[in-house]
């Protein structure tokens, strides 16, 4: 809501400079997004009369002008030709600087001498009018006062940014109500009652409301004999002043009551209507009508209409109708003043795309008072500045008056949502301030009616807001919340993915957060099948782009891309991880939230450690990301985590894993397929993981165990075998630990050897063996024995020992 | 005799110091400390001294040979040093070259500021408390007092799944889970940290972000409760000089509301780009629980009260890094995110 410091005053007298009241304002609720000199300054540039006008000498389409400027008579050559004797105009004196011209100088035009400027709008800096004509004064303009304050361009304009709820702030005298509320001064209501020609309303038209619903108030009056043209000039740059296009004095006049009051009005061309009548009804299935906008709207029974005995002729609240337009031609003008039902109104806007300043305001609320006095207001209006003449009588279709509330108010209440201490004086004072009437009530309470302008104002503690934003938020105490205490150590979860990351941090990843939308696209690029379980996606029904069409079903497509970009800016060497919710439906279509799984998910590409002159770096690979993981299920005491050969569909087909433990499905760790990583742009090794959180967590314990230290040395023996490439080394571990029974302590595979010496299609691996006994030291009989049944198994297996 | 001992000193210090080869060094080891070396034959002489200060020159005696043997064990390794000077200076390192590289990775600055927000309020006696991303429009509107076609839904355009389901628009719904869960039981102080999302996406909007939402309902908790706890959360997090600044507003599931502004941090509240030269930076909404929110979550807003508050976590994170460009957040730029680490 632009609000006009200057047009303010015509209801109230602030007491405060702009920037001041804007200060108090945002303080109290209404928030000022900006305080904006309107127009330019203008030195120089005052109000002169025209004497005549005379043909320049020398050229047609010029004219010599002479103006009185007060102090003087200028001659003035002028390239208009719209003035005439005793029009008052703008006249810029030499030496004057307007924003778009320069300096005027004193100048010699074609012969003849010109002594400075006759301004059209534009040069004034107003949008009005045409650039070619030169612009007229309303006759009430003082000769020789500088036109800046002449025109009133000497404002400030508030820029209210309101929230929905104050409604009642969509119209100036609602902003003086509120003035009045924060300084005590008294609002001034414009003259409201127009002189009434003898003529009575009801036999010039009839008004038929078929949708009380929809329409719970409605009223009429007529204006005859007017005259169209433009408005006064005053009226106009008003109008420009709240960002209003001025049009004609008529429907100039029903937008300047609308921002007087915030009432919406129409104005009908009486003599278009058929057979002298209005009906308001919904509309019937595709019923035409071309809006005012030149567009044709096909209607139906969800809209309501404002109709003639045969069409409609406007659309109620939004938008009015092009056969039924003021025109120059116009002679007789209907003036409505309604109210609508707020939710159709707001259907309707939204649904032919029509926000207007008429629709915005009956969607959040006219107030029920303002209809009567803004339609007599606007009468009152055209009677004074259009020359017509006003029948007598309004018709007010009015089917339930709503009276004003009557809401309780205890002060001890108040004080204690607020936490403060005021007297039930000063809860007076504030509420009567705000114009409400406050009355005793028994125990104490007051009675307080409530205006009905403010109908966000519906309860006790709407009262307590009036009274603490007007008391001052500043002036509240602070205090902090007493009370039981209650455990509130995180939880179990959230400890898990704190752990989770640090451990992940000190590993050398980093923490992405990506969008939890993803591109459809995306998962047809991971090859996934139909079939496949992440295919079974939820979509954004509104998406902005293709990107945010679906839920995503796998951290992984945003984490490549999150590689992608870094990659594209040479970010050779990245390791990522993020922690994040994906989205399973428990079926489709969707009908009830689907499941929000947490996932981890890892992605690595490049050297690792970064390059330097110390040790080497290596491409960071599945063995990589397995030693991260392998930390991470140590930290979080898992140890029977196993890594089985899997075959996933974006994978490389010889380098992924399945991790299990006790034999369920934790998650899979591989190198991106190679052909994948390359649609991804990415032409470097990339690996890649995901892991399911809630799984994790079940196998999880963040308490380390504690066993008592060994109490007899440990001996350790090595065995190198060569075997089949199939034999997983997992496999021969296994079997190492089976074999060797109870005293084997630990495993250790220290090398791997494939190439001279080792025939094809086999490999050499190696062991490293660790016998403990824990009742007493094992002699070298008993650790023979253990390590020749180890050396039989793995015979048994096809290995052969390698010396 | 002590004097003659304090003369043995110095005369054997004298001699070792100038003592530059093992072999001489030897050799004067036997002269002053062997069998027949020069202490020895001077305490043979101890029969002299008289009876009552035998036992303090025999300390001193002792004394004097561990010094001696110190001082010849010295100058035994500052020899070695010499002599081996040329293997020492083989084994030369570059002390400035860079250390063994650690790698080391970083949390994402959103979570860095979340764990700091959490434990602020932990640390206030909150609970931490998550609601699910996808809500129905029960959750996120109508239980929060914003009925369907309320021009309030305005105020936030949303991602829908179906025509009930929709992406959380904000945190609040997790007021009303909690609120049901934990119906009628006193107090109810919680913090929910999530992501939310706005049918917006430009250099201010994000479709995507995070807010971190409070609820503290009691029977008695107070306006003036809520300005205590936001003041304390704004010191903790921008530092103990900060200012907080209350302005009305409205929000439909709070009433009074308010807006939270700090004082800005770039300029101390003197007037700035940063804050439009108006010295305060909006951060959060907050304001008393709405009665009718209350009462569809199971409390009696005749009996208990309460205050809830919805911050942006990107916002927070911006002001306290100084970060210009909220889209920083979710490119996951490296060359952004090292600066962290």
């Amino acid at each position: 809501m632009r609000v006009s410091y200057n047009w303010l005053r015509d209801y109230i007298e602030p007491g405060l400079s702009p920037d001041e009241l804007a200060e108090r304002f945002t303080l109290s609720g209404i928030e000022v997004g900006a305080v904006q000199k309107f127009g330019c300054s203008l030195p120089g540039v005052v109000v002169g009369q025209v004497l005549s006008v005379e043909p320049h000498p020398g050229r047609s389409n010029l004219t010599l002008v002479a103006s009185d400027v007060g102090t003087t008579v200028l001659n003035i050559v002028c390239g208009a030709k719209n003035m005439k004797a005793g029009d008052k105009v703008a006249v810029a004196l030499p030496g004057a600087e307007l924003p778009a011209i320069g300096v005027i100088r004193e100048t010699k035009i074609y012969g003849a001498m010109s002594s400075g400027m006759l301004c059209s709008a534009k040069e004034l800096g107003l949008d009005l009018g045409s650039a070619e004509h030169i612009l007229i004064l309303d006759d009430t303009a003082v000769l020789g006062a500088p036109v800046e304050q002449s025109l009133e361009l000497d404002d400030q304009i508030l820029h209210l940014e309101l929230t929905p709820n104050r409604a009642d702030c969509l119209g100036m005298l609602g902003v003086a109500y509120e003035v009045a509320a924060l300084t005590g001064g008294k609002v001034t209501m414009p003259p409201l009652f127009p002189p009434e020609t003898t003529e009575n309303i009801h036999g010039a038209i009839r008004i038929c409301v078929q949708d009380n619903d929809l329409c719970p108030r409605y009223t009429a009056r007529i204006v005859r004999d007017v005259t169209i043209k433009q408005s006064p000039l005053w009226m106009q740059i008003k109008l420009l002043k709240a960002g209003i296009r001025p049009i004609n004095n008529v429907v100039d006049i029903t937008n300047y009551v609308m921002w007087e009051f915030g009432q919406p009005l129409h104005a009908f061309d009486l003599d278009l209507l058929n057979k002298d009548e209005i009906i308001v009804r919904r509309a019937r299935k595709d019923e035409r009508l071309v809006t005012l906008d030149g567009v044709e709207r096909v209607l139906d029974s969800d809209v309501l209409v404002i109709a003639d005995s045969l069409a409609p002729i406007g659309l109620a609240g939004v938008m009015g109708g092009e056969n039924t337009e003021i025109s120059s031609k116009t002679r007789h003008v209907l003036i409505e003043a309604a109210g609508f039902d707020p939710i159709n109104i707001r259907r309707t806007a939204r649904r032919y795309n029509l926000p207007s300043e008429a629709s915005q305001r009956f969607e959040k609320g006219v107030n029920p008072e303002a209809v009567l006095a803004s339609q007599n207001r606007a009468a009152l209006l055209m009677a004074e500045l259009v020359g017509g003449k006003v029948l007598q009588g309004v018709i007010d279709h009015h089917t339930s008056p709503t009276k004003p509330p009557l809401i309780m108010v205890r002060p001890e209440r108040v004080n204690k949502i607020l936490g403060t201490e005021i007297p039930a004086e000063t809860i007076t004072a504030i509420l009567e301030k705000l114009s409400f009437v406050v009355q005793p009530g028994g125990t104490g309470s007051l009675e307080v009616t409530v205006p009905l302008r403010r109908a966000d104002v519906m309860m006790e503690e709407d009262i307590v807001e009036e009274i603490a934003r007007l008391y001052g938020y500043d002036k509240i105490p602070v205090k902090l919340p007493r009370g039981e205490l209650l455990a509130n150590r995180p939880s179990l979860e959230d400890r898990l993915y704190g752990s989770i990351r640090e451990i992940l941090v000190s590993c050398g990843y980093f923490e992405c957060i990506t969008y939890s939308f993803i591109n459809p696209g995306s998962l047809a690029r991971l090859r996934l099948p139909d079939d496949d379980h992440r295919m079974k996606t939820i979509s954004v029904q509104n998406p902005f782009t293709e990107e945010q069409a679906i839920m995503r079903t796998t951290l992984l497509p945003g984490l490549l891309k999150v590689l992608q970009h870094n990659y594209s800016y040479r970010e050779l060497n990245q390791m990522f991880f993020e922690i994040g919710a994906v989205y399973e439906p428990e079926s489709l279509p969707l009908e009830k939230p689907p499941l929000e799984k947490m996932k981890l998910a890892f992605a690595t590409t490049g050297l690792v450690p970064e390059p330097n002159w110390l040790v080497p770096s290596r491409n960071a690979d599945y063995f990589t990301m397995k030693g991260a993981l392998e930390v991470l299920l140590g930290r979080l005491q898992i140890k029977s985590a196993a890594f089985i050969p899997a075959a996933i569909p974006f994978a490389h087909p010889t380098r992924c894993a399945y991790v299990k433990i006790n034999g369920e499905e934790l998650g899979f760790l591989g190198q991106l397929h190679p052909e994948v990583a390359e649609i991804w742009g990415i032409n470097q090794t990339v690996t890649i993981g995901e892991v399911d959180l809630s799984i994790l967590a079940r196998h999880t314990d963040l308490v380390p165990t504690v066993t008592s230290l060994p109490r007899y040395p440990a001996a350790s023996r090595d065995i190198a075998v060569v075997v089949a490439r199939d034999i997983l080394a997992s496999q021969l571990e296994c079997t190492i630990r089976e074999a060797g029974g109870s005293i084997v302590n630990q495993v250790i595979l220290f090398d791997q050897y494939e190439g001279k010496q080792v025939p094809d299609g086999k490999r050499s691996l190696a062991f490293s063996i660790k016998y403990r006994c824990e009742e007493g030291t094992l002699t070298e009989m008993e650790i023979n024995d253990a390590q020749k049944n180890i050396e039989k198994v793995l015979f048994e297996l096809g290995a052969v020992l390698r010396t | 005799m002590l004097d003659r001992l304090e003369e043995l000193e110095s005369e054997a210090r004298q001699t070792i110091d100038t003592v530059n080869s093992m072999d001489v060094l030897k050799e004067v080891k036997i002269r002053y400390l062997g069998k027949k070396g020069a202490l020895t034959t001077l305490l043979r002489a101890l029969g002299d001294v008289a009876p009552a200060e035998r036992p303090n020159v025999g300390r001193i005696a002792n004394a004097l040979r561990e010094k001696l043997e110190l001082a010849i064990q010295r100058k035994e390794e500052s020899l070695r040093d010499v002599q081996n000077a040329g293997l020492w200076e083989k084994e030369r390192i570059d002390v400035t070259l860079p250390g063994q590289p650690v790698s080391l990775g970083q949390k994402h600055p959103l979570t860095l500021i979340l764990e700091e927000i959490k434990e602020i309020f932990v640390g206030l006696g909150f609970q931490v408390v998550h609601g699910p991303d996808v809500e129905t429009e029960y959750y996120n509107f109508e239980a929060l007092n914003i009925p369907a076609e309320h021009p309030a839904r305005d105020m936030q355009d949303s991602f829908y799944i179906t025509p009930q389901l929709l992406l959380r628009t904000h945190t609040s719904p997790v007021q009303i889970r909690t609120m049901e869960k934990m119906a009628p039981q006193l107090p109810v102080r919680i913090i929910a940290p999530g992501k939310v999302y706005r049918r917006d996406d430009d250099a201010t909007h994000s479709p995507m972000f995070h807010q971190v939402e409070g609820l503290a309902i009691d029977t008695d908790i107070s306006f003036a409760d809520l300005k205590g706890t936001l003041l304390m959360f704004a010191r903790e997090m921008f530092g103990p000089n900060q200012q907080i600044r209350l302005r009305p507003s409205y929000f439909p599931f709070t009433e009074p509301s308010a807006e939270v502004d700090i004082s800005c941090m770039m300029c101390s509240g003197d007037g700035c780009r940063v804050c439009s030269d108006t010295g305060w930076l909006e951060i959060l909404g907050s304001g008393m629980v709405h009665p009718r929110v209350l009462a569809n979550s199971g409390y009696d807003p005749s009996e208990v009260t309460g205050f809830a508050f919805g911050m942006g976590v990107e916002r927070i994170a911006m002001l306290k890094y100084g970060i210009g460009d909220l889209r920083l957040f979710f490119s996951n730029d490296l060359r952004f995110l090292k600066q962290f680490r």
